[in-house]
C-alpha cells in the first residue's frame, strides 16, 4: 500500500466535514473520489496533502506518518518529516496555482533546486524530459499567461512530478478543460498511473471518473457510502 | 535684476539640493525595506504585536508630518529610551523614515493581501520555506501591484522634503525664500518649482522604467 487512510475525521468548528474514512490506495492505482459539491471531497484532499490537518484518524504514506492515533490523540508530522512526506504526495490544485512571474522552466524548478535534490544541472534535463512527455516541448520559457488552460494544467502536472512523487492528487481537473484536452489529461493520467504513480482524482464529474478510474469511491453526507472497482 | 537674483540663488539652490535630495534617498533606501517588515508584523498572528505595529501607524498617519519633526528634534527628552538629543540631520531622517515606512507599509500590506492564497498553497505542497515563498513567490507579486501607489507616495516624498525649514536645514526651498526675501523678488520661487517640476519628471520616468519591468508577466 502506497497510502492508507484510517478513520478521518475532520470538522470546521462545529459543522462536520467528513467522519470516519479509511481507504487506501495501490501502487500505480488510479483511484476517483466522486460526490456532489459539499461533500468534503476536496477537504479530504486538502488534509491528504497537509493543507489542512485532521482531528482525528492517521494517513499513512510510504511507511511515514502524515498524522497518527496515539493514546486516542492525534499526533502530526513534525517538521522534518512533514517536508519528506510533501515530497511523496503532490497536489495538482484545480486552478493550477502556477507562479506567475515565472516561466514555465522557472515553475518546475524551483522547488526540487530549493530541496536541493539534485544538481540544477540534472534538474533542468528532468524537467526538459517531462515537459516533452507532456507535450510541452518548447514552452520552457514561455509564462503561464501566454499558454492555453490544458496547457497549464500540464505544466501544473510537471512540476508536480518534478517531486517524483509516489502520489498524484487532482482536484477537479476536468473543470475547466473541453472535450479535447479532457481526453489529453486522461491519456497523461494513465501514462504517470503506468510510470508507478498512484493517482487520487477528486471529481464530481461522473462520466470522466467512470472512464479514467480502476476504483471509485463515492462520499455523501462525509461519508465513504460506496467503493466500487 | 534677474542675473542679480540668479547669482545669489544658483550657489544657495545648489546646497539646498543636497539637502532636499539626500533627505529623499534617505528616507527611499530606509523606508521601503523597513515598511515591507512592518507590513508583516502588522498582520503577524500575534495580537500584541500586530495592534502595536497598528498603533504605530495610526500616530505617523494621524499626526502631521512637520509636527513629527519638531517632536523628535524639540520633543526627544519625552521619548522614553532615548537619553541625549539627536542632532538636526539625525531628526529628519528619523521623522521622515518613521512617517514614510507607516505610508509603505500600509501599501505593502494592501499589496500582500492580495496575492491568492494559492500561491501559498502551492509553494507549501512543493515544500518551499515560509521565508522563501514570502522572498521568491509573494514578494515580486507584491512589488508589481504597489508599484502605482509607491510611486504616488515617492513623488510626495520629494515635494515633503521642504518642510525640513522648520528644524532650520536649508533645502531648494528655502533658498528660494531667502533670494526673495532679500531681492523682495518673486521669480526664485518660479525657479525652483522648475527645479522641482525637473526632479519629478526624471522620477516618473524612472518609476515608469520599473513598472514596465513587470509588464513581461500577467
Amino acid at each position: 500500500m502506497v497510502l492508507t487512510v484510517e478513520n478521518l475525521s475532520k470538522s470546521f468548528g462545529k459543522s462536520m466535514v467528513f467522519h470516519d474514512i479509511s481507504f487506501s490506495v495501490n501502487k500505480g492505482e488510479i483511484v476517483c473520489i466522486r460526490g456532489k459539491s459539499g461533500e468534503g471531497k476536496t477537504t479530504l484532499l486538502r488534509c491528504l496533502t497537509s493543507l489542512e490537518t485532521p482531528d482525528k484518524g492517521s494517513i499513512k504514506i510510504n511507511n511515514m506518518y502524515l498524522c497518527r492515533e496515539e493514546n486516542s490523540q492525534i499526533k502530526y508530522a513534525q517538521k522534518g518529516e512533514l517536508q519528506a512526506i510533501r515530497q511523496e504526495i503532490g497536489l495538482v490544485f484545480q486552478d493550477f496555482n502556477l507562479f506567475p512571474h515565472m516561466s514555465v522552466m522557472e515553475n518546475l524548478m524551483e522547488a526540487p533546486v530549493f530541496l536541493k535534490n539534485d544538481s540544477p544541472d540534472n534538474i533542468r534535463k528532468r524537467a526538459l524530459e517531462l515537459l516533452k512527455s507532456l507535450e510541452l516541448e518548447g514552452k520552457e520559457d514561455s509564462y503561464p499567461f501566454q499558454l492555453s488552460g490544458g496547457q497549464q494544467q500540464r505544466v501544473a502536472i510537471a512540476r508536480a512530478c518534478m517531486l517524483n512523487p509516489s502520489v498524484l492528487c487532482f482536484d477537479e481537473p476536468t473543470s475547466a478543460l473541453d472535450e479535447q484536452t479532457r481526453g489529453q489529461i486522461s491519456k497523461i493520467i494513465r501514462y504517470l498511473s503506468s510510470e508507478g504513480i498512484s493517482i487520487i482524482i477528486v471529481t464530481h464529474d461522473n462520466a470522466f471518473a467512470d472512464e479514467i478510474a480502476q476504483r471509485i469511491i463515492t462520499m455523501k453526507d462525509g461519508k465513504i457510502t460506496i467503493q466500487e472497482q | 535684476m534677474e542675473s542679480k537674483v540668479l547669482t545669489m540663488l544658483v550657489p544657495m539652490a545648489t546646497e539646498g539640493l543636497k539637502v532636499t535630495l539626500g533627505v529623499f534617498a534617505l528616507t527611499l533606501i530606509m523606508s521601503l525595506p523597513l515598511a515591507i517588515v512592518v507590513a508583516k508584523l502588522r498582520m503577524s498572528k500575534n495580537k500584541i504585536i500586530s495592534k502595536i505595529t497598528g498603533i504605530y501607524i495610526y500616530i505617523m498617519r494621524g499626526t502631521p508630518l512637520l509636527l513629527q519633526l519638531m517632536f523628535i528634534f524639540f520633543g526627544y527628552y519625552r521619548v522614553p529610551l532615548i537619553g541625549y538629543p539627536f542632532s538636526r540631520g539625525q531628526a529628519i531622517v528619523i521623522a521622515f523614515v518613521l512617517n514614510y515606512t507607516a505610508y509603505f507599509a500600509e501599501i505593502f500590506r494592501g499589496g500582500i493581501n492580495s496575492i491568492d492564497i494559492g500561491q501559498h498553497e502551492a509553494s507549501l505542497v512543493l515544500g518551499l520555506s515560509k521565508t522563501h515563498t514570502f522572498m521568491k513567490i509573494i514578494l515580486p507579486q507584491v512589488i508589481k501591484n504597489v508599484m502605482p501607489s509607491i510611486g504616488n507616495e515617492v513623488i510626495t516624498l520629494v515635494k515633503d522634503t521642504s518642510l525640513v525649514y522648520i528644524l532650520g536645514s536649508s533645502d531648494i526651498l528655502k533658498a528660494a525664500r531667502s533670494v526673495s526675501n532679500v531681492y523682495a523678488a518673486f521669480s526664485p520661487y518660479i525657479y525652483i518649482g522648475l527645479v522641482y517640476l525637473v526632479i519629478i519628471a526624471i522620477l516618473t520616468k524612472v518609476l515608469d522604467k520599473i513598472e514596465n519591468r513587470y509588464d513581461y508577466y500577467r
